[in-house]
């Protein structure tokens, strides 16, 4: 499966990518995830707990990072276990832009590819659900990266205990540049985009692609 | 004096007979919640068997560890490939000729094989276990489109096939090679080309789908380890053969082998094929002593026991300018998955689809058929349908509607025009086969003219005009198509399973008091069979069906019988049960003419007895002749009064039909409502109305399932899509449309009461129908064939891709 997008994050882009590489941050913001661990400088480990229509199942995933520009962006590549529920595996290109001095566009392209139970049962299910929770990462994310004013009331307040006494913003993150741990969200996006490319937003419910799509046969 | 009163007709009306609309006798439990299931059944100390399956369709397995799940309280085995190794089990032979992995024997070649079977005291804990189980793969590169099996660099699908360049069908190409089937004259069908006035070439593809039967497949073992006897309850089409290929695989004596298949709840060609889960429940029964369960959950009954069709035909069709068809040129890739267990006569391994030319008079024809090997779930079973004939069927059909087109001709007309004419039955056909009898041309004419064909061609003429003038966003389709089945097999010169030759029996046995039971070597799996045999034996012995009780399915009482599928029961068993019946109808003219005291010659059968000719008050009914059979034989007649027949029929039987669906697609939405479907059958003599025309409402459904939407698809990676309702296609009564029936008669020259089968004709002739209509409305707007299947999604793509959304 592919999915492509970019969202409007109302932070400078250093921030968001300090925010992108902190574990606690992206713990917090990844839905179900339950741990986010670094085992190398570029290499780490994390479990997502996903429910994709009626299969549910703890994901464990190992991710790896390469072509590392700070703070414009990178590639990470990973895969993730869930047991009988199925695995998953793939890879995104990450950019970080610059629209103006206080605003970032975060952009990405998943590509993923799901297999076993999870792509069986959840196939159709699986894009619209990962578009959700994509959605649900990045208003977190989003309330976590703008000027702490607006984000009084965000509930990752407290989950940033490294901020503690540091100057507000870029503080938050300090020391917590390992760029290892930004996998995480990839790892989560392409656990959650799932599948195949051509229909499964939800809207027909027999139909997966076009024949063509295949590769068989077909007009 | 009034029993005296009751009139011929009366007497016989009480029969009900070939020819009433009697109700099913077996609905009275079904209706009521009674029916007896495999599932059903409950035998004390019972444990319940799962499968680990694979996450992947193609890799190496490193490692399986069954630790975690052997120490979870309730486990009571776990059975891998390793276990079954000392026993030579761990493969099995296919009906095709082919082996197939019962357990995943190092490396699976599909998504969802069969891996481990795990057993239980119960099914929960079964399931339980099943997650405790690790399994390390090591993936391997996967081929899912059959297209690119015998790429030269493509993976090899069959390592345990290595360097054996012969299969059993012949030589093989390429390592992901099956066989070469081919029939018919190259040279006199290429010279036919050659010199061509029109041709017409196109793939015509029917894509994988499933006979998704509501009762899954399922099985319980039961090893007597005293007695050394194994009882088997299963869902089987043919029990008899199961318990051959049980005998066979496990050494058990075939008298020692109880197989009994009770109530079926649809079958479809799903449940003719011996699959992993029966060989490892018999050994975990044989290991436990105590009875096991093996039932199938809906995806692994989609995902892995026959999957139907998968047919890819490149198409050809020579003609002449004003329509006449000079040749017939058909090469299939058949994708047979990852084992060849296609369910076919054994020579024949692409089925009867040398039925492919169809009701037309094609003087040449040649078929080559190339089975490949993927990574997808082995099978290729007759979906309702006889072997492969619904693929030809749709072949050919699409093939007459794509050269109409190119013609100019109205499809019906070019039909009309290349029809084998009545008086050329019996009619070899190019490709072999001897059509027993037709009037094609009758047919046609009287479906065309109860659907007002002419008119619907001038309707569908002014809403194109109203579409191109932006009046409407509807386009109208008629769908016409005129399918010849071949069903029935077969003639055991050429029609066996594994060298059983395909034969079926019927056993027959009037008591003292004039009731009747008869077993039977065939078996319902909701064909009606205890309503309908009971109506054969009714006509020709004169005892109220009512008074008949037919028994199907267990093999320690029945006659030996190859089963039901491929349309086969009425025109080879129902010819039993005629034959063994008349055996008893000649046993009881000698006993009526001993108690009349005249000559058997001078005897004729008068509906329920025999009388004096020239006498009719002269009257002996079969009643009074069977108790007199038992008490009063004539001397030197051995007393009692039954019979076995064993029939090998002389040749298959052909039914016929011409459909025709009218249909108005909404181009915006891709929505296609069925306006009308028109299904005239002919499947010779009709021995109950009633349940043919609910045999053709069931068919017609799965055809309109199979030709809008039912697929099992895969992805680039073998992960299978559509392995659950909530994507494969299973109309209900909501989706479903109004099914028109009606019918011609042409008796079977060859069969004893001139029937032919019927329950698989609306699944064969459904699915053109279908798609002929679509293709037809999007006709005038240039295209020339739209794969199926025709869901809205699909639809919608073609009206895009053709301009139509603006």
């Amino acid at each position: 499966m592919q999915m492509n997008d970019s969202q409007r994050i109302p932070a400078p882009r250093a921030v968001v990518w300090a925010a992108l590489n902190d574990p606690e941050v992206l713990k917090a913001c990844i839905p179900g995830c339950e741990s986010l661990e670094m085992t190398s400088p570029t290499e780490m480990t994390a479990k997502v707990q996903l429910k994709v229509g009626p299969v549910k199942a703890t994901f464990g995933g190992k991710v790896t990072l390469s072509d590392l520009d700070p703070p414009n962006g990178y590639r990470i590549t990973g895969e993730g276990s869930g047991g009988v529920a199925g695995f998953a595996k793939g890879g995104a290109v990450v950019r970080l832009a610059e629209d103006g001095p206080d605003t970032t566009i975060l952009s990405y392209e998943v590509d993923a590819q799901i297999g076993g139970k999870l792509a069986q049962l959840g196939s159709r299910l699986i894009d619209s659900t990962a578009r959700k929770l994509a959605g649900e990462f990045f208003a977190t994310f989003s309330a976590v990266v703008a000027p702490p004013q607006e984000t009084a009331e965000s509930p990752i307040e407290e989950a940033a205990p490294a901020a503690e006494g540091q100057a507000p913003t870029k503080g938050w993150f300090k020391g917590l540049f390992g760029r290892d741990t930004a996998a995480g969200v990839i790892l989560g996006l392409a656990l959650l985009a799932g599948a195949f490319s051509c229909c499964l937003d939800g809207t027909h419910a027999h139909a997966a692609d076009l024949s063509i799509c295949t590769g068989a046969s077909a007009v | 004096m009034n029993e005296m009163v009751i009139t011929r007709a009366e007497r016989e009306a009480r029969l009900e007979g070939m020819g009433c609309k009697r109700k099913r006798v077996e609905d009275v439990r079904f209706t009521q919640g009674k029916g007896q299931y495999v599932d059903d059944i409950k035998l004390p100390g019972m444990l319940h068997g799962d499968f680990v399956r694979s996450q992947y369709a193609h890799a190496n397995i490193k490692r399986i560890d069954a630790s975690k799940a052997l120490a979870l309280p309730g486990v009571v085995a776990v059975i891998t490939a390793e276990e079954l190794k000392p026993l030579g089990l761990h493969w099995m032979p296919t009906l095709a000729g082919d082996v197939q992995a019962v357990l995943a024997d190092g490396r699976v070649s599909f998504q969802n094989q069969e891996i481990a079977f795990v057993v239980a005291e119960n099914r929960y804990i079964a399931d339980d276990a099943i997650q405790l189980i690790e399994v390390e793969y090591e993936e391997l590169p996967v081929i899912v489109d059959p297209f690119r099996a015998m790429d030269p660099d493509a993976p090899v699908l069959r390592p345990d096939l290595a360097g054996k360049t012969t299969g059993a069908h012949g030589p093989r190409k390429h390592h992901n090679h099956i066989f070469e089937w081919t029939i018919g004259d190259k040279s006199a069908t290429d010279d036919a080309f050659a010199n061509a006035e029109v041709t017409i070439k196109e793939l015509i593809s029917y894509h994988r789908t499933h006979p998704s039967p509501l009762e899954t497949c399922q099985c319980l073992a039961s090893f007597d380890k005293i007695k050394g006897e194994l009882t088997l309850y299963g869902t089987f089409q043919a029990p008899h053969v199961i318990r051959t290929v049980a005998s066979l695989l496990s050494k058990i004596p075939e008298h020692k082998i109880h197989v009994i298949a009770p109530d079926i709840g649809g079958g479809f060609g799903n449940k003719v094929g011996a699959y992993a889960g029966y060989i490892c429940s018999i050994v975990a029964s044989i290991v436990t002593g105590l009875p096991v369960k093996w039932v199938e959950d809906r995806m692994e009954n989609l995902s892995t026991t026959s999957f139907a069709r998968d047919y890819h035909m490149t198409t050809e069709i020579a003609a002449t300018k004003d329509g006449k068809v000079t040749g017939l040129r058909v090469h299939v890739l058949a994708d047979h998955g990852a084992f060849d267990s296609c369910a076919d006569p054994s020579k024949w391994p692409a089925g009867f689809m040398n039925i492919v030319t169809g009701s037309y008079d094609f003087p040449v024809a040649h078929l080559a058929v190339d089975g490949v090997y993927t990574n997808k779930a082995p099978g290729g079973v007759a979906y309702r349908c006889s072997f492969r004939v619904t693929e030809a069927a749709y072949c050919i059909e699409r093939a007459m509607d794509i050269l109409a087109q190119k013609l100019g001709m109205d499809p019906a007309d070019l039909r009309m025009k290349n029809f084998i004419r009545r008086e050329q039955f019996p009619y070899q056909s190019a490709l072999g086969w001897e059509y027993d009898s037709g009037d094609y041309h009758l047919a046609m004419q009287k479906a065309m003219d109860a659907i007002g064909y002419r008119e619907l061609r001038a309707e569908q003429k002014a809403k194109q005009e109203a579409f191109r003038r932006g009046e409407t966003r509807e386009i109208m389709g008629i769908g016409v198509t005129f399918f010849t089945e071949i069903v029935g097999a077969g003639p055991s010169k050429n029609c066996d399973i594994l060298g059983v030759a395909m034969f079926d029996s019927a056993e027959i046995r009037i008591h003292p008091t004039g009731s009747i039971i008869a077993r039977m070597g065939s078996k319902s799996q909701g064909q009606g069979h205890e309503t309908t045999w009971a109506q054969i034996i009714a006509t020709e012995l004169g005892i109220p069906a009512d008074d008949i009780m037919i028994e199907e399915g267990n093999t320690d009482t029945a006659p030996y019988g190859l089963g039901t599928y491929g349309s086969r029961s009425t025109p080879v068993a129902g010819a039993a049960i005629a034959m063994a019946a008349r055996k008893i109808k000649n046993k009881a003219q000698m006993i009526a003419a001993h108690l009349l005291e005249v000559s058997e010659y001078d005897l004729e059968w008068d509906i329920d007895g025999f009388r004096v000719k020239g006498n009719p008050e002269r009257v002996k009914t079969m009643k009074e002749i069977a108790w007199a059979a038992y008490n009063s034989p004539p001397p030197g007649l051995e007393p009692g009064l039954e019979a076995v027949n064993y029939y090998d029929p002389p040749n298959m039987t052909y039914p016929f039909g011409a459909y025709f669906c009218v249909m108005d697609i909404d181009v915006d939405t891709g929505v296609a409502k069925i306006r009308r479907f028109y299904a005239l059958d002919d499947c010779g003599t009709r021995i109950n109305p009633m349940i043919i025309e609910g045999q053709v409402h069931g068919g017609l459904t799965e055809a309109f399932a199979i030709a809008m939407g039912q697929e099992i698809k895969y992805d680039e990676m073998g992960n299978v899509q559509g392995a659950s309702f909530m994507d494969f296609f299973l109309p209900t009564a909501v989706e479903t449309p109004h099914w028109e029936t009606d019918f011609t008669v042409t008796p079977s020259p060859h069969h004893p009461i001139g029937a032919k089968g019927v329950g698989e004709s609306p699944n064969v002739g459904g699915v053109p129908a279908f798609s002929n209509a679509v293709n037809d409305a999007f006709g005038f707007l240039g295209t020339t064939h739209i794969q199926m299947p025709h869901d809205a999604w699909r639809v919608w793509e073609v009206a895009r891709r053709l301009g139509l959304h603006g």
